[in-house]
């Protein structure tokens, strides 16, 4: 499985898609969870409580960045799009957890759904923790599916 | 089954996209606009500090804002000892409950506690027990519960409270947030040099080197 990853990522261009969907996850992620402020100054600020929540949010793009990637090759391979939804589904539900708190998401959603908006908000802020976990875990499967798969498919039959 | 996981994807991804379209649109707020925020109404805000600070710090904040007790714990205690202490600032906080019902109950409270002088006791009694929204923590009988802590007389704060109030004040308080500072989140804070009278404004609960370096020049 590990000469997958060496296949994959020994081309340059899978790489770059990597960093490029790591770092357009990672971003709004930092912002919307406070991390990271653009104005008027760009300040990074993150206290000793909120640790694990950047943690999650640096594990899941990784994780968001190799799975998509490596699928993209898939595709590429074979013309197989479904672990591509898979990890997009795993993406989207991590990314939507601490994302409702108090900021302007959440004041729109709360402001134009009611209280069916402040149900679903708190719900997303106070589980946010565990959403993310099961996402990472998601995208953890779908890595490894992939990776798997790949590895069997990409086999040369003598 | 491709099919339905594809279908799934767009629905997430449709119902994605809306709410950050949503978020970045003109806020159509639900808020009762039937009175109007006049010059009188800023002299109503209550404030932390000297009245003849140079520069004026305003939180707008819901009890229940996570982000509002992050700000309260890591930043506040620094402004206050740094600024507000020494008379170069003085603090304001504009209610914006939008979180759930109790925010509003909770925002009532405090100007409940406000008519026994005990608004920024109440106040910060209320971020140092906050919990997660709605589930119970800013309840009638909590809130019943610290004004008792507080020694407030709870005959008059239980009649402030069964009579509505000072709901309009708390109303006229969001609207003040929504429409007079453009506020759509929580907190949010609104800097303002009371000699030039020229105003910076913050999203979030940014940190206090944040606010040193806003408020160091104004002074």
């Amino acid at each position: 499985m590990q000469n997958i990853f060496i296949i994959i990522f020994s081309n340059i261009y899978y790489i770059l898609i990597a960093i490029g969907l790591f770092f357009l996850l990672f971003i709004p992620l930092i912002i919307i969870s406070e991390f990271l402020f653009l104005e008027p100054f760009l300040v990074f600020s993150i206290y000793p409580e909120t640790t694990l929540s950047f943690s999650l949010i640096v594990t899941l793009s990784f994780f968001s960045s190799l799975a998509v990637s490596m699928n993209i090759y898939r595709v590429k391979l074979i013309k197989e799009t479904k672990k591509i939804g898979s990890s997009i589904v795993g993406t989207v539900i991590g990314a939507s957890a601490g994302a409702c708190s108090c900021g302007p998401i959440a004041f729109s959603v709360i402001t134009t759904f009611g209280t069916a908006g402040s149900i679903a908000s708190s719900f997303l802020t106070i589980y946010e923790i565990p959403i993310r976990l099961t996402s990472i875990g998601i995208l953890g499967i779908v890595i490894f599916v992939t990776a798997n798969s790949l590895s069997h498919e990409c086999k040369v039959k003598l | 089954m491709a099919k339905t996981m594809i279908i799934a994807v767009g629905v997430v991804a449709v119902i994605l996209v809306a709410a950050i379209a949503i978020s970045f649109s003109p806020n159509s707020s639900e808020f009762d606009n039937t009175q109007n925020t006049t010059e009188n109404e800023f002299e109503t805000l209550i404030a932390l500090g000297s009245e003849t600070a140079p520069v004026t710090i305003i939180e707008i904040g819901d009890y229940q804002c996570e982000m509002c007790k992050r700000w309260f714990e890591k930043t506040r205690p620094e402004i206050i000892e740094n600024y507000v202490d020494t008379g170069k600032a003085n603090l304001v906080f504009i209610d914006l409950p939008f979180l759930g019902n109790d925010s509003i109950t909770a925002a009532e409270a405090t100007y409940c506690a406000d008519d026994q002088g005990m608004y920024w006791d109440y106040h910060v009694k209320l971020y140092q027990l906050q919990q997660h929204v709605d589930d119970g923590w800013a309840s009638q009988v909590r809130l019943q519960a610290i004004a008792f802590d507080l020694d407030l007389n709870m005959d008059k704060f239980n009649e402030c409270m069964n009579s509505k109030k000072h709901y309009n004040t708390v109303n006229l308080k969001k609207q003040m947030a929504v429409i007079e500072f453009g506020a759509d989140s929580t907190p949010s804070f609104i800097i303002i040099n009371n000699v030039s009278m020229d105003k910076i404004k913050l999203s979030g609960a940014a940190p206090y080197s944040t606010f040193k370096e806003i408020i160091d020049p104004m002074l």
